[in-house]
């Protein structure tokens, strides 16, 4: 019951926020000095008529206000409208999401089994070979642009031709069986996903790492040592219980950063995500998908902060009471 | 003394290191010039033939007789096909993509450039009248027949009412006019044009598509029918009569097609072409992409930048390809020069009248042009792949005027026309007449780097004629609003494609009330005859082509027009890039042309 009313709450909240995320970039794209007809204005052989038709098309001869008011109106039906090339945008987002999903599905999957466990160990086993060759690691991945890293492993590929460069299948992917077909996908993700995970494995582990000394250090570990229990218990039951708390509110965040967080190397590994597409529609001032893809991206972040909360509830005690007085 | 010795080894090690990577870097020059007439070393076969057999009229190929299978890998960049609507397509990928699918009646000989058949088994010419025979007994993918309704359903229904995308309605219309279009049986319809309009029969190689399939969707308007055919739409439901039919599309990774068994083309055996079973259309995002995806053999086909020519044309012998060049493409780069007089809204004059009194003086575009150092940026920019440019026509068009060789930089030349202009240089800097600064702004579109480039050229061989030039690159779609629109600028760098076969295309950017007349933009429906007397002689010279019908009739209007631009010189032209393109050597009965590119007759290819 309580839990209910605070996600009641949190979801009002939400949509003064989503009205004045929309204001603001809906002008500022239309304000900008982009014109989406530039390209036709420049082709010999489309004649004025064409060009005026299209701007009736796209609404651009209409104030920004109405312009505005029109979209909105048909974002809260549930209508994304239609890209410049007259596609729907709805169909366009549903081609690509399953495609980012997988990847980063994939990628946060595979730094949190393998960050969490090894920044546990590394807290543990502080200052033995272990820890130090990790924090090197870690620095080195920390340090490395993901463009960077990412085209590196785009000339690996070309250059040992053991994995595909860039896309997500192969171009006879439908005539494989169904283990071809998960292998295909494997071979293809493998590279995105290697230069994900060790950029965001760096961060992750450090992080869990400071968070473990941090409790091992207090007083309760102290204490609970002193009582005689044994090592796993104290580590597992009392210190990592306590160290994982801010690591639920950063899952949040990776949740936000589901869709949009890989746009970089989605980019160089030509991978059919949602960052490639949003990426030309900025270009071309595309405003329906900008505004579907913006949209998008703050619910999901006000969606992640909202799991996160819970989870917090769930598992840390002080953060319920907290609420539970605030309220009182 | 470790210390020493670890020194040394570092240094050393770090020599050799880099010794190897310059031992491995390819040199920036040319270790040949590319040779221009690759192409005069193919041997074409004949032209295609009609042959009837068993009641049916087939193409017959003349080209050698291959074999059948295989797969065939190219490459789109961008963001692939936004439809497979042949009528609606606005972008080049997606026309290129829907092309494939669905044929003309008439299509453009690669060699020659002259129209020949294609879906149509023939045609006749008499006066206004185009009387057009179909084959018999030629299929759509679904079974159906080919006739003369289907005919009459893709002009009358589609282009004639402008749905989808009106560029062939606006290019059909004559003074306002519509042709006029009546069949005369199943198997001919006949066109009547209202005036004799050269432009016409080429026109006709507009898509012909199926009545039965597409006319419960044209019925029911503009909106519909632009969704009609969308990428996502089921490859099994089409109905198309190409060579290959449509058989997977994958947004952002491919579009795949299968051989259309049912084709109407031959080979000399009278087997169905094509003979490949597939070709794969890989949506690639840039071409530092697409040339990965060659080098580690994923597609067969590659169109090679200026800056890697040299790098492959080096490993060519040992390689598993082969380069063609194929002469240059239908782009023109150029420096435009504003000669606009008018008046904004608020009577503040477009251009400074001080500057305007430089730019409408012939002399003193001369000048410019004169200065510029084509050679140079064909070297420099262009990496060698590019040849001069000095007509208003591509290099490859049939219609290009011979007689303009152009010249070479020449300041001397330059300075003598600015004397007599009465411009002077004071000190290292050119005044006017009046003793006016020359200083003005050059604009391009930021973000091409061949542009920007060419910018910071033609600025240093302007300076030393001892203009200030500010140079300026602009976001493309501010450029073009200050183009179309707000027509507040001096001089721009651009670029427009032309067609190398139809002159008359460009009559939106020469005519004097055309909606891309740069140099000299007017407002619509301006009523004053402010035009130069050059203008009024190019308003002539493209009505008249347009009536003319022949090739031999034209030509000399059209070389008339080419040579008013090059003395008047509103427009500079700068240079053509040459395409050079690599395909896999086990691909056979490639012919490219200049004019068709590499892998027109896709129904042709085959794999040895």
């Amino acid at each position: 019951m309580e839990l209910l009313k605070f996600i009641t709450k949190r979801i009002l909240q939400v949509i003064p926020l989503l009205i004045i995320v929309s204001l603001i970039s809906f002008f500022i794209i239309r304000l900008s000095p982009v014109d989406p007809l530039a390209e036709l204005r420049l082709n010999p052989s489309i004649s004025q008529e064409t060009l005026d038709k299209e701007i009736k098309r796209l609404n651009l001869d209409k104030p920004i206000c109405i312009q505005y008011l029109s979209w909105a109106k048909s974002f809260i039906k549930g209508d994304l409208g239609y890209t410049s090339a007259g596609e729907k945008v709805s169909v366009k987002l549903k081609e690509r999401i399953p495609n980012t999903l997988l990847l980063t599905l994939v990628v946060i999957f595979m730094t949190w089994a393998i960050g969490i466990p090894l920044g546990i160990l590394a807290a543990v086993k502080k200052e033995s070979v272990l820890d130090r060759t990790l924090t090197v690691l870690a620095s080195v991945g920390m340090a490395i642009p993901s463009f960077f890293f990412a085209i590196l492993m785009l000339i690996f590929a070309v250059k040992t031709g053991w994995f595909p460069v860039g896309g997500l299948t192969s171009y006879d992917f439908n005539e494989l069986s169904f283990f071809g077909k998960i292998t295909d996908i494997a071979k293809h993700l493998f590279l995105p996903a290697i230069v994900l995970f060790t950029i965001s494995l760096s961060g992750l582990q450090r992080q869990m790492r400071a968070n473990m000394l941090e409790v091992l250090d207090s007083d309760y570990v102290k204490f609970a040592r002193a009582k005689g229990l044994s090592e796993g218990k104290v580590l597992f039951k009392h210190a990592l219980r306590n160290a994982i708390n801010p690591m639920i509110t950063l899952l949040g965040f990776e949740f936000a950063g589901l869709l949009s967080g890989a746009a970089l190397t989605e980019y160089v590994f030509q991978y059919p995500g949602l960052g490639r597409l949003i990426l030309e529609a900025v270009l071309k001032s595309d405003i329906n998908l900008v505004m579907a893809s913006l949209m998008m991206g703050t619910i999901m972040l006000i969606l992640g902060n909202l799991i996160a909360d819970i989870l917090l509830m769930i598992t840390d005690p002080r953060v319920r009471t907290a609420k539970d007085g605030e309220k009182g | 003394m470790k210390r020493v010795i670890t020194l040394i080894l570092i240094i050393l090690i770090l020599g050799i290191v880099l010794k190897a990577c310059i031992k491995r870097d390819i040199p920036y020059s040319f270790p040949e010039r590319i040779e221009k007439h690759d192409l005069e070393e193919i041997n074409y076969p004949p032209d295609n033939k009609n042959v009837t057999i068993d009641g049916i009229d087939y193409l017959q190929s003349q080209a050698p007789v291959g074999k059948f299978g295989g797969e065939l890998i190219v490459s789109t960049i961008g963001e692939g096909p936004k439809t497979f609507n042949p009528c609606n397509t606005k972008d080049a990928t997606s026309q290129e993509m829907a092309g494939i699918m669905y044929d003309g009646l008439v299509t453009t000989n690669p060699r020659t450039g002259q129209v020949e058949p294609l879906l149509a088994k023939s045609f006749e010419i008499k006066g206004d009248d185009y009387i057009i025979h179909l084959r018999k007994g030629v299929k759509w993918t679904d079974g159906k027949l080919i006739t003369a309704d289907d005919v009459m359903y893709t002009y009358e229904e589609i282009v004639f009412k402008g749905l989808g995308n009106p560029s062939t309605m606006d290019a059909m219309k004559v003074d306002g006019k519509l042709p006029e279009l009546v069949k005369i049986d199943d198997y001919t319809v006949k066109f009547t044009t209202p005036k004799p309009f050269a432009p016409f029969l080429r026109q006709l190689s507009y898509s012909i598509v199926p009545k039965h399939y597409f006319k419960k969707y044209s019925d029911q308007g503009e909106s519909v029918f632009n969704a009609f055919l969308s990428p996502n739409t089921p490859p099994r439901e089409i109905v198309s009569n190409g060579a290959f039919k449509l058989k997977e599309y994958v947004a952002a990774q491919r579009v795949v097609y299968e051989r259309n068994p049912d084709y109407y083309k031959i080979n000399a055996n009278n087997q169905k072409l094509p003979y490949l079973n597939k070709v794969v259309y890989m949506i690639v995002g840039d071409m530092n992409n697409e040339i990965l995806k060659f080098e580690a053999k994923e597609i067969d086909v590659l169109g090679l930048r200026g800056s890697d020519v040299a790098r492959y044309k080096i490993r060519e012998p040992e390689s598993d390809y082969i380069i063609y060049n194929i002469g240059p493409n239908t782009g023109t780069m150029f420096l435009v020069i504003n000669l606009n007089n008018r008046k904004d809204k608020n009577g503040k004059p477009y251009v400074d009248p001080v500057k305007h009194s430089w730019f409408a003086n012939r002399d003193f575009r001369a000048a410019i042009d004169w200065a510029i150092d084509r050679k140079s940026m064909v070297e420099n920019i262009a990496s060698g792949v590019a040849d001069p440019l000095f007509t208003a026509e591509s290099l490859n068009s049939i219609y290009l005027n011979k007689y303009i060789k152009g010249h070479p930089r020449d300041l001397d030349v330059a300075k003598k026309s600015l004397f007599k202009a009465g411009f002077f240089n004071d000190r290292g800097v050119l005044r006017d007449m009046y003793g006016n600064k020359v200083e003005f702004d050059l604009y391009t579109n930021a973000g091409n780097l061949e542009r920007e480039a060419l910018g910071v050229m033609i600025k240093q061989d302007l300076e030393t004629l001892g203009m200030k030039v500010n140079f300026r690159p602009l976001e493309f779609n501010s450029l073009v609003n200050k183009l179309t629109n707000t027509h507040d600028w001096d001089m721009a760098i651009m670029g427009l494609t032309g067609s190398p076969l139809e002159p008359h295309d460009g009559k939106n950017v020469w005519t004097s009330g055309g909606s891309l007349h740069m140099f000299n933009q007017r407002p619509q429906n301006y009523k004053y005859d402010d035009r130069l007397s050059w203008e009024k002689e190019l308003d002539e010279i493209f009505k008249e082509g347009a009536l003319k019908l022949s090739f031999e009739e034209r030509k000399p209007l059209y070389d008339r027009y080419q040579t008013i631009i090059y003395n008047q010189k509103p427009i500079i032209y700068l240079y053509s890039p040459l395409r050079i393109i690599a395909i896999r050597k086990k691909f056979k009965n490639v012919f490219p042309t200049s004019l068709g590119g590499l892998i027109y007759n896709l129904d042709e290819i085959y794999i040895d």
